[in-house]
């Protein structure tokens, strides 16, 4: 054991000894190839010390700051890059936990992540350099802008005079004990990452992953999967969806390596699989019906799989077929599971003969819990149901977080001690059918407003309050439309405010959320239809849209 | 359809696509990608809207992931042979 990775010699206990071990094992080994760049894990090692040793020589923390309002968090900023990856694992070594944050969200959104995360460090690529000036220049506490792949910070120090901004030669020189860092203990209860996610008041709820509920995953799924250094991790998830933890860090946990295709690659998937050898593919669904939609699910086009997994929505049968078909040296498998049980809880196997029986309303079962996760299936009343009945999704064990980042108020509706229990179980908020006997647990939907959109969680609460807001009326209505097996593919809202510019909602609406929340379209109806509650029937909506086809 | 006219085009479909304003996008060599213009979301109906100007079917298996990089990488692999714009009479 190398003296450098002391922590590498127990079992993991943080988020960062998986990388630590196999960096100890081959230094020489390639960790992650990004644009045509093969990184070992010598020199992810090497940068990410000089991060964390430089990143603790500033510290922009005070000593007599209060923990709870300075948390110990690292913000990275960027996606896709060298860069963004010695960020995460500079985060890591340092004893902080990562905030992704991602160039393709806008702006506000972004800056009110990072506002509401207390971050005080933030480490950048080339693509949040591009607008760390936007997000940056409104926020009253002193940030340090780390710029790892930029020389000259001239210009950016002086359009940020509030902040503090260094690049390649201050980190050199703060990072000059890179060579002597040592890993300080991590309390397992530490958030070892924080995500936001949709949140039904129209804000995004922060999710703090601990590293024991992370470790309790990574841990199953290196002994499910048995992956080996020989094997090549694909990454279609952005840095903010927590599936994109499982590439990263499970390919480190065994000494295999990540590969990250950019943004012009990931148009094209099936060509960077094969271009790039993947072995183990990971996806949501929807990438998977653009692969189909782009006949790249030709029988046999992918030999080199040999595991295809799918989380992140629900997944038709028709579409595990034909990738089954493209990957037939694959073993395929859907996982389930919310950000707030860990990225995935659940998973079932797929097979071809038995798998079609098992199924309901043409979507695979979401099957068994993970080892340490326990599920219960309840009614309103958080009463469990009989076997064979449809309910709500109760889940714990060792993947559940402690809750809503700094919002006791939503921790406690969702994570819930239910009548007869003594445990908290976090409520998923999907409906799905009780196992009777040896039968898988199936997916059947949502119990509340939040749908799924190419594998993003969206509460449409959420667009509905920005478009409250800034058509400044007092009902909009956001749909999932067209509706689709695994969700939605995009939203529609409805307005009724005849004096509205619909398209100039349209555009602020675009411009306010990310790509796959913003609508299709904003319409006008005169009045909303109700169901017999009283409330605005979205069902009816929904037939409209429909109807017109 | 010439040249002008399909960039115009193709600057259209990535504006509204996107909700951006017509300022992100003044230059035909600008990175489309690299500042989230156009996603993998949007690749398949792109490639529909990319053949119904070409009027011929795209073959996805002969494209490079980087001719979607920008408007210029957009014409160069797709309208090779659309003729470039006429010169103005009044030049």
């Amino acid at each position: 054991m190398s003296p450098a990775s002391s922590d590498a010699a127990t079992p993991s206990v943080s988020l960062r000894t998986g990388f630590l071990r196999s960096y100890d094992r081959d230094p020489s080994a390639i960790a992650v190839e990004v644009a045509g760049e093969s990184i070992s894990y010598g020199d992810l090692h090497t940068a990410a010390a000089r991060l964390a040793t430089t990143l603790d020589a500033l510290d922009v923390r005070a000593a007599d700051e209060d923990p709870e309002t300075r948390p110990p968090l690292t913000a990275v900023f960027g996606q896709r890059s060298r860069g963004v990856v010695e960020g995460i694992l500079g985060a890591l070594f340092r004893g902080d936990g990562y905030v992704p944050l991602n160039p393709t969200f806008p702006i506000e959104r972004t800056r009110g992540m990072l506002e509401r995360s207390g971050c005080r460090a933030v480490v950048l690529d080339e693509h949040g350099e591009k607008q760390i000036v936007e997000v940056a220049e409104s926020i009253a506490t002193p940030l340090l802008l780390v710029l790892p792949h930029r020389d000259d910070v001239e210009e950016l120090a002086a359009a940020l005079p509030r902040h503090r901004v260094i690049g390649a030669g201050a980190l050199d020189n703060a990072g000059v004990h890179a060579g002597e860092w040592r890993p300080e203990p991590v309390d397992p209860d530490a958030i070892a990452y924080l995500l936001f996610t949709s949140g039904s008041t129209g804000q995004p709820k922060g999710v703090g992953v601990a590293h024991r509920n992370v470790n309790a995953f990574l841990t199953s799924m290196a002994e499910r999967y048995s992956i080996t250094p020989q094997d090549r991790l694909s990454q279609t998830f952005e840095l903010t969806f927590d599936l994109s933890v499982f590439d990263l860090f499970l390919a480190w946990e065994c000494g295999a390596r990540v590969c990250i295709p950019t943004q012009a690659q990931k148009m094209l998937p099936g060509k960077y699989v094969n271009e790039s050898g993947i072995t183990v593919w990971f996806s949501v669904p929807s990438t998977a019906v653009l692969m189909s939609k782009l006949r790249m699910l030709k029988p046999d086009a992918y030999p080199t799989i040999r595991w295809s997994l799918f989380c992140g929505e629900a997944l038709p049968i028709e579409l595990i077929e034909s990738f089954a078909a493209a990957a037939p040296n694959s073993t395929v498998e859907n996982l389930y599971g919310p950000t707030e049980l860990t990225i995935a809880c659940t998973l079932y196997r797929w097979d071809p003969e038995r798998s079609p029986t098992e199924s309901e309303l043409g979507l695979v079962p979401i099957g068994d819990p993970y080892p340490g996760m326990e599920a219960i299936v309840v009614d309103e009343d958080l009463q469990a149901v009989e076997p064979g009945e449809t309910g709500e999704l109760l889940m714990t064990g060792t993947q559940m977080t402690p809750g809503y980042w700094r919002d006791a108020e939503k921790t406690a509706a969702a994570f819930v001690v239910p009548p007869g229990e003594q445990r908290v179980f976090y409520r998923t908020g999907d409906r799905v059918r009780r196992p009777e006997g040896k039968a898988p647990m199936t997916y059947l939907g949502r119990v509340d407003n939040q749908i799924k959109i190419q594998g993003y969680r969206v509460e449409l609460g959420e667009v509905e309050a920005l478009f409250r807001d800034i058509a400044d009326v007092d009902v909009a209505i956001a749909v999932g439309w067209p509706v689709t097996s695994a969700g939605a593919d995009s939203i529609v809202v409805f307005v009724s405010d005849a004096n509205t510019d619909l398209g100039a909602l349209q555009r602020e609406g675009k411009a306010r959320l990310p790509g796959y929340m913003a609508p299709r379209e904003v319409r006008h109806v005169d009045t909303f239809p109700l169901n017999s509650n009283g409330k605005v029937d979205r069902k009816a909506l929904l037939a409209m849209l429909d109807g017109e086809g | 359809m010439d040249q002008k006219t399909i960039r115009d085009e193709l600057r259209g479909w990535i504006l509204e696509r996107s909700g951006a304003t017509p300022d992100r996008l003044e230059r035909d060599d600008q990175p489309i990608l690299d500042e989230g213009l156009l996603t993998s979301l949007d690749v398949v109906e792109f490639i529909l809207f990319i053949e119904s100007i070409r009027k011929e079917e795209v073959d996805i298996e002969a494209i490079e992931p980087e001719v979607f990089n920008s408007i210029d990488a957009l014409v160069e692999a797709f309208f090779a042979k659309a003729p470039a714009p006429m010169e103005s009479a009044l030049g």
